[in-house]
């Protein structure tokens, strides 16, 4: 199986450890492209290193997977998109995504096609969800825009920065794509 | 060392498991209340399983009560409590229910709240979730809402009952209006512990740095 794939003007590849920990932290120390995690952005460069090892160990695992998304031509980062929590028994895993400011729905409607498909046809999942900060209005239009289904609001489910955060959850089945 | 404790509830109790429980379980597991869950054939994971209720209790994972209807010495178990995905640090497990035919509304909902009281107390825990899964008996959503619990998104297709069936998930909190406790550590606040220069009465801190 190969993880590494291409989408329209982009490439999706698994991050490398011990080349991409700049690249990484660049994306990933903007505190509005973490917000909706919720995350504290990276304020070190060792953070990203420390990110790398834990995408590698957990990709071996085969708990997550994090594609890197770079232009096809100029090789610059422009998101970080995964799954994570997936699980084999109930065909199912979580979305997550960091993406920059160059990373708009029409660059999103290229990109997100080809994820869909691996995870449904590749990975053979059926069940695809993300879990947001409720009130992330710009990544739940995305969202909506790309065919997920809001389906409800968990109470309660993070500390962060001392307040309990509400995660919003939108989901897209394999058998929504044929709908 | 025992962790999960031995409660009452108005018409029977909960209490942990012990090996001679294996029959009951294994009868209780005879009767699936979860669309697509396996009976089981056998009785050699039900002795795993009683080990793992005290290791999960153990090490803040979960924690396994037995359910018991009737008084005095004379009870029959009628299912069992589960706390499950226990999040210390969020304050928040899962919780689920899963009762012979038998077990009544009253005492399902007596057992889950006399559970939902002891984890809220002992542990400070102020969210409780509740999976309901399509198939299930539609009362029990009633229950749960009689009990607090407010129904806060429907999951599709988030539970597999099959090779290639699936069913909805709709998932109910509950969220206890109580303050958090304060984190300190050992020797802070009401605590003396080792810390020497603070004393039983001063509940505030102070003492010598």
């Amino acid at each position: 199986m190969n993880w590494n794939f291409s989408a329209g003007n982009f490439s999706l590849r698994l991050p490398v450890t011990d080349q991409d920990g700049d690249a990484l932290y660049a994306l990933m120390s903007v505190q509005e492209q973490v917000d909706h995690l919720p995350r504290l952005a990276m304020s070190v460069s060792a953070q990203a290193l420390d990110e790398l090892r834990r995408m590698a160990m957990r990709f071996e695992t085969r708990e997550a997977a994090f594609w890197l998304v770079e232009g096809m031509y100029d090789k610059q980062l422009v998101a970080r998109i995964g799954i994570q929590k997936i699980n084999w028994m109930q065909l199912s895993a979580q979305l997550q995504w960091e993406l920059s400011a160059a990373v708009e729905l029409p660059e999103l409607q290229e990109i997100f096609p080809a994820i869909a498909n691996f995870i449904f046809d590749e990975l053979n999942l059926h069940r695809l969800e993300m879990r947001l900060r409720e009130g992330s209005d710009k990544h739940e239009q995305l969202l909506k825009n790309l065919g997920f289904t809001f389906e409800g609001v968990l109470p309660a489910q993070v500390e962060y920065e001392g307040e309990s955060v509400n995660m919003a959850v939108w989901s897209l089945l394999s058998s929504d794509r044929s709908a | 060392m025992n962790f999960t404790p031995e409660l009452p509830f108005d018409g029977g109790r909960v209490r942990p498991m012990t090996y001679d429980d294996v029959d009951a379980l294994f009868a209780i597991y005879q009767h699936p209340e979860i669309p697509g869950q396996h009976v089981p054939d056998n009785k050699d994971n039900l002795t795993r399983m009683v080990d793992l209720s005290v290791q999960m209790a153990a090490t803040q994972r979960g924690m396994m009560w037995l359910l018991e209807v009737g008084s005095d010495d004379n009870y029959e178990v009628q299912g069992m409590v589960s706390a499950y995905d226990w999040q210390p640090s969020q304050l928040r497990t899962m919780l689920r229910v899963d009762g012979l035919p038998q077990l009544s509304a009253e005492h399902r909902a007596a057992a889950l709240n006399t559970c939902l009281e002891f984890m809220s107390g002992k542990y400070h825990l102020r969210n409780f979730g509740y999976q309901w899964i399509a198939g299930q008996d539609e009362a029990l959503k009633t229950l749960l809402q009689d009990c607090g619990f407010s129904l806060c998104a429907t999951l599709r297709d988030g539970w597999r009952t099959g090779t290639e069936t699936f069913a909805d998930v709709v998932q109910f909190h509950k969220l206890l209006d109580v303050a958090k406790p304060v984190p300190g550590r050992l020797g802070e606040q009401d605590n003396p512990g080792q810390n020497l220069d603070k004393s039983f009465a001063d509940k505030n801190g102070g003492g010598a740095a």
